[in-house]
């Protein structure tokens, strides 16, 4: 296998070293895929499209007002990782995930990290995401964000970094399945020469995390998953997280709110209770009694049956409060403020525009920061200094200077690379990595989780809606 | 189970159905045809009327020729039962369907359905029209043997269940009928030989051709084929063997009084007449009204099943449901 672009001026490789020769855990497929012919290659590679549309594995993008399905562009190259490497990130997800938890029933319950001066007030009042209407809850083990994609990327020197805790309605985990089934299915043979680690029991992790968040605790409980429709970007993967977990799948017009306060589905033979919801609509839309009026989305009722307790919500409303770009910055601090211990994984270095000379520092280096809004996510809205024009920087320093709150800022850093097959060669291409953390009654990591690859040479986004793709996630076990 | 996915199973199956029995009239057809003498009056335009589209078909065409005939069925997206458009519509449903359908059958309906939209406008031609739907007859049939075999039979099954047999029981009569469309303008004699053909490819386009000289008569003759594949208890595609199929499907769901109620009103009316004396504009009224009852039947169905999540408020908690 040719791999003449390497090294990359730079930039840190997942699977080749700086003397151009596979990393350890990454020789083995070296080794099978210079057996293959560039013919071979390449009938695999058609045989992924093939199955990618029979299988439907599409993402809906909105463009001039209609809603496409678009196939999922995915590389047949895996991104590999070592089990003992991966110990120590699964070990950090954890620690930051129950402090994230600690820290928003805190933030709803008596706020003891903003009495200390851990936390500023002011911060806490101008957040979009702090929903008054939650003050007072303490959901079922004080967790309010169940489901957690955390976003990590590797700099240079080989650091990985978390570049942003997705806690609101994270998706992309079912691409994670698929991908890893299109492998088993296309190269079935590289599975006996990888001690490749399984991924396949997350839906049964994600059962039993909202299982026990059901208020009847001795009956089996009715789970359901709330999606938007058919039109939203995520229904793939709403329809296969509730196959995959013998759940419903629900809009919110099939559920209504008795006067009993609890949530019921409109059955073919009446109404059935429903005890949990996966709910994948943010809070906006979830009750309009108490949220936006006028969404149609949600259940009318649904905060009420909530708070009294009589159905679990995941992630539970207000839980976004921690999912904010700003708030982020303060999560070092969160994790040593409730766990006294030191962060596991490091946090990209920050600066936050609320705060003058970091506002003065980040306008003045506009052209090597990455500028990037606390409310967005999906790569919306983000400025990359290094790459802007001057009426894009521009237009961002008033951005900025309108709204300091809402807006942080970030070196740019060089996301490490992965080998991706263009034409018959492999040639790097930019990566990060998106576990799934779980929590309720106990904690669970994804064994490695959702690569995403931005497929265009050079380009650091690596999101779907915006030219991304994705790979295979291997974890392996170093074969001793 | 909710209402909306029995009703977006019902539907889902209804397609698929749809879609079948198309592709299988239009293959008896086009085999029938080659087969008839020069002259005779066999028009494209049966299909059309078999299908009960006479009004939405001359808003977009002027001729009835083969190509426009099925260019209509196959591929035409204007016309909602065209193949194509079944397909579309049976592909969407399963799609908010996947919690309840084994994994497998997504897969099988989306990939037929690329295949039928990937191919239907090259087969308005014949030859490959023939081999395009005989391989959607053959994928539509591996979809139901995976459901049967894969899926638990219970409540969202029976609406599998009942999307199919309705559907197929109407097409059925449908296809009956495809004689008067033929005979009644020209009050040709029974003997015919053209006419026979055109009974053997009846019986064709419903696969009966072969039990139905096994086990009716060895002669196609129209009043016995008729009678056969109204009232035949033992092949699968008769209207009786879809109304007692619909019947057992009753007995598995809550609330059925109203909806059965309607079906034993079918069954009366397809018992008690007697076939052989009726004139083709009788027998084409007769079957008028059998669709009419099975079109009752789908209200009641509806009423009972799917009306619950269509309204935005929702009833009173009945006391003692969860």
């Amino acid at each position: 296998m040719n791999l003449d672009q390497y090294p990359v001026a730079g930039a840190y490789d997942e699977l080749v070293g700086s003397d151009r020769k596979p990393r350890p855990a990454a020789t083995a497929l070296f080794d099978y895929l210079a057996r293959l012919s560039p013919a071979e290659l390449n009938e695999r590679r058609a045989a992924v499209d093939a199955a990618i549309m029979t299988m439907g594995i599409t993402f809906t993008i909105y463009s001039d007002g209609a809603n496409i399905d678009r196939a999922w562009p995915f590389d047949i190259i895996p991104r590999i990782m070592a089990r003992d490497e991966w110990r120590l990130v699964e070990t950090g997800l954890k620690q930051r995930l129950s402090a994230l938890n600690l820290f928003i029933n805190d933030l709803y319950n008596g706020q003891a990290i903003v009495k200390d001066g851990i936390f500023p007030s002011e911060l806490l009042g101008s957040s979009r995401n702090f929903r008054p209407q939650c003050v007072g809850q303490t959901p079922p083990f004080g967790v309010w964000a169940h489901i957690c994609g955390t976003d990590l990327v590797r700099d240079r020197d080989g650091t990985i970094y978390v570049l942003e805790d997705n806690l609101r309605v994270p998706s992309g985990v079912s691409y994670m399945l698929e991908n890893r089934m299109l492998m088993k299915r296309l190269f079935p043979e590289l599975f006996k020469v990888c001690d490749i680690l399984p991924v396949d029991d997350y839906t049964t992790r994600l059962h039993d995390t909202l299982a026990a968040l059901s208020p009847r605790q001795n009956e089996r409980p009715v789970i359901a998953v709330l999606t938007p429709g058919i039109y939203n970007s995520a229904y793939f993967e709403h329809s296969y997280l509730a196959q995959q977990m013998g759940a419903e799948l629900v809009e919110g017009s099939d559920l209504v709110v008795g006067p009993d306060e609890c949530v019921y589905m409109k059955n073919i033979e009446g109404l059935r209770r429903v005890d949990v919801i996966y709910r994948r609509v943010d809070d906006d839309f979830l009750d309009p009694e108490v949220f936006r009026p006028d969404s149609a989305l949600g259940v009318p009722g649904l905060m009420r049956a909530w708070r009294r307790g009589n159905v679990g919500i995941a992630n539970a409303p207000g839980a976004g409060v921690a999912d904010d770009k700003v708030v982020y910055t303060y999560v070092p601090k969160i994790i040593r403020y409730y766990l006294d211990q030191d962060p596991i994984l490091p946090n990209v270095p920050s600066y936050l525009c609320m705060n003058a000379d970091e506002r003065e520092f980040v306008l003045a280096n506009l052209d090597k920061l990455v500028v990037k809004p606390a409310n967005e996510s999906g790569g919306y809205g983000m400025m990359i200094g290094p790459r802007a024009s001057a009426e894009e920087r521009e237009r961002c320093r008033q951005q900025v200077c309108a709204d300091p709150r809402n807006y942080m800022a970030q070196p740019t850093l060089m996301l490490s690379t992965a080998p991706t097959l263009v034409g018959n060669d492999l040639a790097p291409r930019h990566l990060d990595l998106r576990p799934f953390v779980l929590q309720s009654e106990h904690l669970f990591v994804t064994m490695g989780g959702l690569t995403r690859v931005a497929l265009r040479e050079g380009s650091l986004v690596v999101n779907s809606s915006q030219g991304g793709g994705s790979k295979d996630t291997w974890i392996v076990e170093a074969r001793g | 189970m909710l209402s909306r996915v029995a009703e977006n199973l019902y539907w889902m199956t209804r397609y698929l159905e749809r879609a079948e029995n198309t592709a299988r009239l239009i293959n008896a057809t086009t085999h029938v045809l080659l087969d008839l003498p020069r002259g005779a009056s066999f028009g494209w335009d049966v299909l059309i009327k078999v299908a009960g589209q006479d009004a939405l078909f001359s808003e977009f065409y002027t001729e009835h020729d083969e190509t426009s005939v099925m260019r209509f069925l196959i591929s035409d997206e204007r016309n909602p039962s065209s193949i194509v458009s079944c397909m579309r519509c049976a592909r969407q449903n399963s799609r908010t369907l996947r919690d309840v359908l084994p994994r497998v059958a997504w897969e099988r309906i989306n990939s037929l359905y690329l295949l039928v939209n990937g191919h239907a406008a090259g087969a308005v031609e014949r030859t490959l029209r023939y081999s395009l739907l005989d391989q959607l007859i053959e994928r539509r049939q591996s979809v139901i043997g995976l459901l049967s075999d894969c899926m638990s039979h219970d409540v969202a099954f029976q609406f599998i269940k009942l999307g199919r047999y309705l559907e197929r029981a109407d097409m059925t009569t449908r296809i009956v009928d495809i004689n008067a469309a033929v005979l009644v303008p020209r009050q040709q004699s029974a003997e015919d030989p053209a006419i026979a053909l055109l009974w053997m490819g009846v019986l064709e386009s419903l696969n009966a051709y072969q039990m139905y000289r096994r086990h009716a008569s060895v002669h196609v003759h129209g009043a016995e084929v008729v009678g056969y594949l109204l009232r035949d208890m033992h092949f699968p595609r008769t209207v009786s063997y879809c109304l007692a199929e619909l019947e057992e499907c009753l007995a598995q769901l809550p609330h059925h009084a109203p909806p059965l109620k309607m079906l034993r009103i079918a069954e009366r009316r397809l018992q008690g007449m007697y076939i052989g004396e009726l004139t083709p504009v009788a027998r084409h009224e007769y079957l008028d009204a059998v669709q009419s009852d099975l079109a009752k039947f789908h209200d009641e169905i509806a009423a009972e099943y799917f009306h619950l999540h269509r309204e935005r408020q929702g009833p009173a908690i009945p006391a003692g449901t969860g």
